[in-house]
């Protein structure tokens, strides 16, 4: 049946049984339960493009993701995907495989097909871009830090900090010659790390040497190869290697246990995100703990409180509001560290 | 005569539901306030939910142990349980938990939207956070309240924990803020016993102490605040009748909050403490309870300014039955004696610790000049 048919069975006009739909304490209470008990015999379903024609939503957002393969950016997803569910929308999730030029087509595309908002994980994009997108009306948050952080609501995380206070931590292990094996991406927090690093070995008086600073891929081979390279040129070996993210530790010890070398009694490797594999991982990895779900969950909160507003104000220009989250040691074995404190508290 | 003015809100009384699983959802918030709460706080509501471990909660005789601090329901389904807990009125406090000041910001700011009265920062969780509970930073509260404060027109107030060295400093920190009041205290960390046999604490990690164990604890860091800073306090710890909550609010505080009791003996317990607060009152001609709030804290002084007096202890001349020799056991310096029904203190012996006059079952002991 559609819904000409069932205001026919009822004996009301088609705008009445819509009313019962979308807004029900307009109705009548009588009127109401008779037309409801219609569409609940007949299993009506309301036509979803009409709806969305008709109000102007389409009930799905978009999540662009830099990469699917990557746990902790489903963890992300898992967050995004769980308040989208209770606000009864569809989320949309496309991989730009870290490719700036398909993070763009994604976003054209996701715009085309009328997404009422629009989630970017470690976007790439620029203030120029976002500008653009802009004159679209279409909500956006990000998630993670960006170029264009200023244009939009974001939620985000101070890596400095905690790559700050994980390089702090392996000092006080007792480690001097501290190298670091930095993501190429996503850049402005690799950025904010390799700052956090320096800055506390600087104000430690160990002196910074860039031989020490390998890029690599931000991924477990990135990880492998940085590390392979690193003791192959290194005339001496560094006490402890701080990677920049736990696949790139996974990567790193890899490589170490291929060249016989125990971590962490040779290098101790500490890593950068806490995924759910570095709990496992043998030796357990010291990390710091980035709350994905969390800024999944939050990036959605604050996505459907503009889908909201927009609604209600018809769309209006505010200043961006940004939720800083916390990070938080994890402190394992794969650091050196003998007490266990920060892993009991 | 129970009429309690707390943040520009009325409440019909003091006694106030505080933050737990009792009060996890709109249905129990409403429980509460049926049974007669002044007010209710909802259990703490955060970010993201944690999955409840098995078992959570403990308990002997003089308290509870916790490791569930956190409400199972996402902020997206507060809105529904804040229009049940509502619904038949009551003043309904949120708990908000988290790590961030913006974080907090944007939980308080939809609690508010949801109907919440009133903001109660709860960031002195004593399990799964860490060893320095964020309440125990009096900038980093700072912070938090500040931005919690700008972002709600309902007063905030903030709940704080015995896992500090200097309660007063962060409470001043609170007011600093903007804040309108605190709550004191939060469940103390700690382990219940161990299981010999098995050789097993109580719960598997450090929990929130509550009940009777932390009232002293709570008694004293609400004397310390009101004694150091002008805000309205609301007193928790180990309550469970109408003493108790007399203690709180002679000792400074506006209202007060039962938690472990209606855990542990249900919400029948607040409608017992609302009425024996009530009898008490009119037994002691007391017009409204605002005119006991700090009386005590006239007779905490210093501990310098504790006048010396030779007093010792007199048994009165009054027959003891009591046969317990506690007094002729406890005292240290070996001045009581008993001779068949008679209790004699040698008063050249006696140097007036007092301790005797508590341990007395029969309370005959006391010290005098």
């Amino acid at each position: 049946m559609n819904i000409k048919q069932i205001a026919e069975a009822a004996g009301v006009s088609v705008a009445t049984v819509s009313r019962v739909l979308n807004h029900p304490e307009n109705v009548a209470p009588k009127t109401r339960e008779k037309i409801q008990k219609i569409i609940d015999e007949e299993e009506y379903t309301p036509n979803w493009f009409a709806q969305g024609l008709n109000f102007k939503r389409t009930k799905t957002i978009g999540l662009v993701l830099p990469q699917n393969i990557n746990s902790a950016n489903m963890e992300v997803a898992n967050g995004v995907e769980d308040v989208a569910r209770q606000k009864g929308y569809i989320t949309f999730m496309c991989n730009m495989e870290k490719d700036p030029r398909r993070e763009k087509e994604y976003i054209d595309q996701l715009i085309t097909r009328k997404v009422d908002g629009l989630i970017l994980l470690y976007s790439t994009l620029n203030e120029e871009y976002a500008s653009w997108i802009e004159e679209e009306n279409v909500p956006i948050v990000l998630i993670g830090e960006t170029k264009a952080r200023d244009s939009w609501d974001s939620v985000f995380v101070d890596c400095r900090a905690g790559a700050a206070e994980m390089t702090a931590h392996l000092i006080e292990c007792g480690h001097k010659r501290i190298a670091m094996l930095c993501g190429k991406d996503p850049e402005p927090e690799a950025k904010a790390m390799l700052q956090g690093y320096k800055n506390v070995l600087k104000a430690s008086g160990i002196k910074v040497e860039e031989h020490l600073i390998y890029q690599v891929g931000n991924n477990i081979e990135g990880g492998y190869i940085g590390m392979k390279k690193m003791i192959g040129n290194l005339p001496r070996k560094p006490d402890a290697v701080f990677a920049s993210s736990d696949e790139i530790a996974y990567g790193a010890i890899d490589a170490l246990k291929e060249m016989k070398l125990r971590v962490p009694e040779d290098i101790a490797v500490t890593g950068f995100g806490n995924d759910r594999m570095s709990s496992l991982m043998e030796p357990k990895v010291t990390t710091v703990e980035l709350p994905y779900r969390k800024m999944g969950i939050y990036g959605a909160r604050m996505l459907f409180d503009q889908i909201e507003e927009k609604k209600v104000k018809g769309g209006h220009h505010r200043r961006p509001k940004k939720i800083q989250l916390q990070t938080k040691m994890r402190v394992r074995k794969s650091c050196g560290h003998r007490e266990r404190i920060g892993e009991m508290f | 005569m129970l009429k309690t003015q707390f943040l520009g809100m009325e409440l019909p009384n003091p006694v106030m539901v505080a933050a737990g699983p009792w009060n996890r959802d709109g249905k129990g918030l409403k429980e509460s306030l049926e049974a007669g709460a002044g007010a209710v706080v909802t259990e703490s509501i955060v970010s993201d939910t944690v999955m409840d471990v098995r078992p959570r909660i403990s308990c002997d005789t003089l308290g509870a142990e916790n490791i569930r601090m956190y409400s199972d329901i996402q902020i997206e389904g507060w809105e529904r349980e804040m229009s049940i807990a509502k619904s038949s009125g009551g003043v309904v406090i949120a708990s908000i938990s988290g790590h961030t000041p913006s974080e907090l910001a944007y939980l308080a700011s939809k609690m508010e939207r949801f109907g919440a009265d009133a903001i109660e920062l709860s960031v002195s969780n004593p399990a799964a956070e860490s060893l320095e509970v964020v309440a125990s930073h009096a900038d980093t509260l700072f912070d938090m309240t500040k931005e919690v404060v700008s972002a709600v027109k309902i007063p905030v107030m903030v709940k704080l924990s015995q896992n500090t060295t200097n309660i007063s400093k962060v409470a001043k920190a609170v007011k600093a803020a903007g804040g309108s009041g605190v709550t004191a205290i939060n469940s103390v960390r700690g382990i219940l016993g161990v299981d010999l046999e098995n050789a097993v604490p109580a719960l598997s990690t450090y929990g929130g102490i509550s009940g009777e164990y932390i009232r002293p604890l709570g008694l004293a860091s609400v004397a310390t605040i009101a004694q150091t800073v002008d805000i309205p306090i609301c007193g928790v710890g180990g309550i469970s009748c109408a003493e108790n909550a007399l203690e709180y609010i002679m000792l400074g505080a506006s209202a007060v909050q039962v938690g472990t009791s209606v855990m542990l003996e249900g919400r029948d317990s607040i409608r017992k403490i609302v009425q024996e607060l009530e009898i008490w009152a009119q037994n002691h001609n007391v017009e409204n309870l605002s005119e006991l709030r700090g009386k005590a804290l006239e007779n905490l002084k210093a501990f310098d300014e504790i006048k010396f007096e030779p007093a010792v202890s007199h048994a009165n001349g009054v027959p003891c039955s009591e046969n317990c020799n506690k007094c002729v056991n406890a005292c240290m310096y070996q001045a009581i004696s008993r001779r068949g029904n008679s209790i004699r203190i040698d008063r050249a012996k006696c140097t007036g610790c007092g301790l005797c006059t508590f341990i007395c079952p029969a309370k005959k002991l006391k010290l005098s000049l």
